[in-house]
């Protein structure tokens, strides 16, 4: 995998690496690729047909309001203000 | 001995604490010790015992994986983006053993986001294997496995997405049961790759792993995808004669890479449940050879899904760096996360994206539905299958790190488990020539726990487990 790949990956996945770091991540994802390439080997395709058919899909509740968390404990672990979280600033 | 009144619940759980202040140091098992709330636990669990209403949970000490939620207590995931997350809320399986009246011990370690074999990768404690502290515990439930075998808590719960939970009870010495996909509420378990993870226990027998199970199973309403089907008593198969069960032995679980110390283990386990009566069948799984690969394709597509979620900004680390959104985004994620999540989130971005999805994303579903496939087929021929659970014993705590090829390619023997949403129990069948333990799996058909536990403590009622020297 080409470096120009291992930075447009990291984009989409918001993360940033050092020159350093981005060349030892192009070599790592080489070989890991290499593994995934096997299957490419085998003949097949996926039906999502039978998935839907098989697979145990979502049970979602009754669309009935119930009580929320308190702001407060949902703020605990974030930077706040005024009861809203703080963002740097995102327009001019 | 609690229900005899031998013990106290308080002086139990004093016994592990203790054990966790004498010994932990060298194993590093623990990331969070809760010693308050364990004494606050055991006084309630005593006056449960007391009043003569106790279930068998009460008051046994238990110790809990990093990554499920637990009210008021840190939780990290082995990460320093969750370095100092405290819960809002509980885990379902939390709130469960608290109305059993369990002691919660602390938070044990794990690989970062449960990414990892070795427990190596834990920004905060890289446990020890007890049979040998240069050796790795396994993981991602490394803490969970190595602090049940050194005794620094009666049981644990762990997570398991491709083996987290069976390699690592492989590796220590002890018995690690993965339920079926959707048996346990995974509400409040911090996600990795959502269609695959599922919670379950840790334990020095079969038994225990189904008594925990018992707390834990059920319905959830917080979780679309825990099952409506009806719980049972998942040990009141225990003890029931194994004449007539038939046991499926898969060709390709032995063939070349698997050792053959771990070979000759796993079938004199299958000669000795031939001797009470089990039949063995021989049988194949072609696609076992593309397991890894279909695995790690899956689960890292939707971890790059599910770890997009760390922004710096709700909770977990934020980076003092980074005037403006994407910014802080990207710096508080680049700090917080460890390589080995970030090279999972690459791999499930590059499976995902245009012009990739189909080679790699679809052919790997493809790949899920043949490997259910090929279980259902071996399923009509038989009641439970049984494989090495690792290929090898716990390699060094230097090996294979820097090596996620190699890391990766030791999770053939439980992935497919994961894939096929299929129970599997692992417990200890032998010791190699250096007295590390070699674990086997018992793999049973969707929500019969109930049978791979009656499977796993056959063996064990004979078996002569060798406890660690600490």
């Amino acid at each position: 995998m080409d470096l120009e790949m291992v930075s447009y990956l990291s984009k989409l996945g918001k993360l940033s690496f050092s020159d350093e770091e981005l060349s030892k991540m192009a070599e790592d994802m080489t070989s890991i690729i290499e593994i995934m390439d096997t299957v490419k080997e085998i003949d097949i395709t996926y039906d999502a047909l039978a998935d839907n058919h098989n697979v145990y899909l979502n049970d979602l509740r009754e669309d009935v309001s119930q009580p929320s968390m308190e702001t407060k404990r949902i703020l605990q672990n974030a930077k706040s203000s005024n009861n809203c979280f703080v963002v740097p600033k995102v327009v001019e | 001995m609690l229900d005899t009144k031998e013990i106290s619940a308080k002086e139990l759980t004093k016994e592990y604490l203790n054990r966790i202040k004498k010994y932990d140091d060298k194993i590093q098992s623990y990331i969070t010790v809760t010693e308050e709330k364990a004494f606050s636990d055991a006084e309630n669990a005593q006056k449960i015992i007391d009043s003569g209403k106790a279930s068998p949970l009460c008051g046994i000490p238990i110790a809990i994986k990093d990554n499920i939620c637990t009210d008021g207590i840190r939780t990290t995931c082995s990460s320093k983006i969750l370095e100092n997350f405290i819960p809002p809320y509980n885990a379902t399986v939390m709130n469960k053993l608290e109305a059993d009246n369990a002691v919660i011990l602390g938070k044990v370690s794990m690989d970062e986001f449960a990414m990892g074999g070795s427990t190596q990768t834990s920004a905060f404690a890289k446990t020890k294997n007890p049979y040998d502290l240069t050796k790795v515990p396994g993981g991602s439930s490394g803490g969970s496995a190595a602090s049940v075998a050194a005794s620094l808590c009666a049981a644990a719960l762990g997570s398991d997405t491709g083996g987290s939970i069976r390699q690592p009870a492989a590796f220590c010495g002890i018995t690690g049961l993965k339920p079926t996909y959707g048996r346990v509420s995974r509400y409040g378990l911090v996600a990795f790759a959502s269609s695959l993870d599922q919670i379950g226990p840790l334990a020095k027998n079969a038994h225990d792993c189904g008594i925990i199970l018992n707390s834990i199973a059920g319905y959830d309403p917080h979780d679309g995808t825990a099952s409506k089907n009806n719980t049972i008593d998942y040990t009141s198969k225990i003890g029931q004669s194994m004449k007539g069960m038939k046991i499926a032995v898969p060709k390709e679980f032995f063939a070349n890479g698997i050792d053959e110390e771990v070979k000759s283990a796993v079938y004199a386990a299958a000669d000795y449940y031939k001797s009470l009566g089990a039949e063995l069948i021989e049988c194949s799984m072609p696609s076992l050879k593309y397991a890894v690969a279909a695995y790690y394709l899956i689960s890292s597509a939707e971890a790059s899904s599910n770890l997009s979620r760390f922004d710096g900004i709700k909770y977990g680390h934020r980076s003092n760096v980074g005037e403006h959104f994407n910014e802080l985004i990207s710096n508080s994620r680049s700090e917080g996360f460890g390589t080995e999540v970030k090279r999972r989130i690459l791999l499930g971005n590059y499976a995902l994206s245009s012009g990739y999805y189909d080679a790699y994303y679809g052919k790997a579903l493809a790949l899920k539905q043949k490997i259910r496939s090929e279980y259902a087929d071996i399923f009509e021929k038989c009641d439970v299958i049984l494989t090495p659970t690792t290929p090898s014993v716990a390699f060094g705590v230097n090996e294979n790190i820097s090596d996620p090829v190699k890391m990766y390619q030791a999770d053939i023997c439980t992935v497919t488990v994961n894939i096929a949403s299929l129970p599997a129990i692992s417990t200890t069948c032998g010791y190699n020539k250096n007295g590390m333990p070699i674990g086997m799996s018992v793999i049973g058909k969707q929500f019969d726990e109930a049978t791979i536990i009656q499977a796993a403590d056959a063996f064990e009622q004979q078996f002569n487990a060798a406890a660690p020297v600490l």
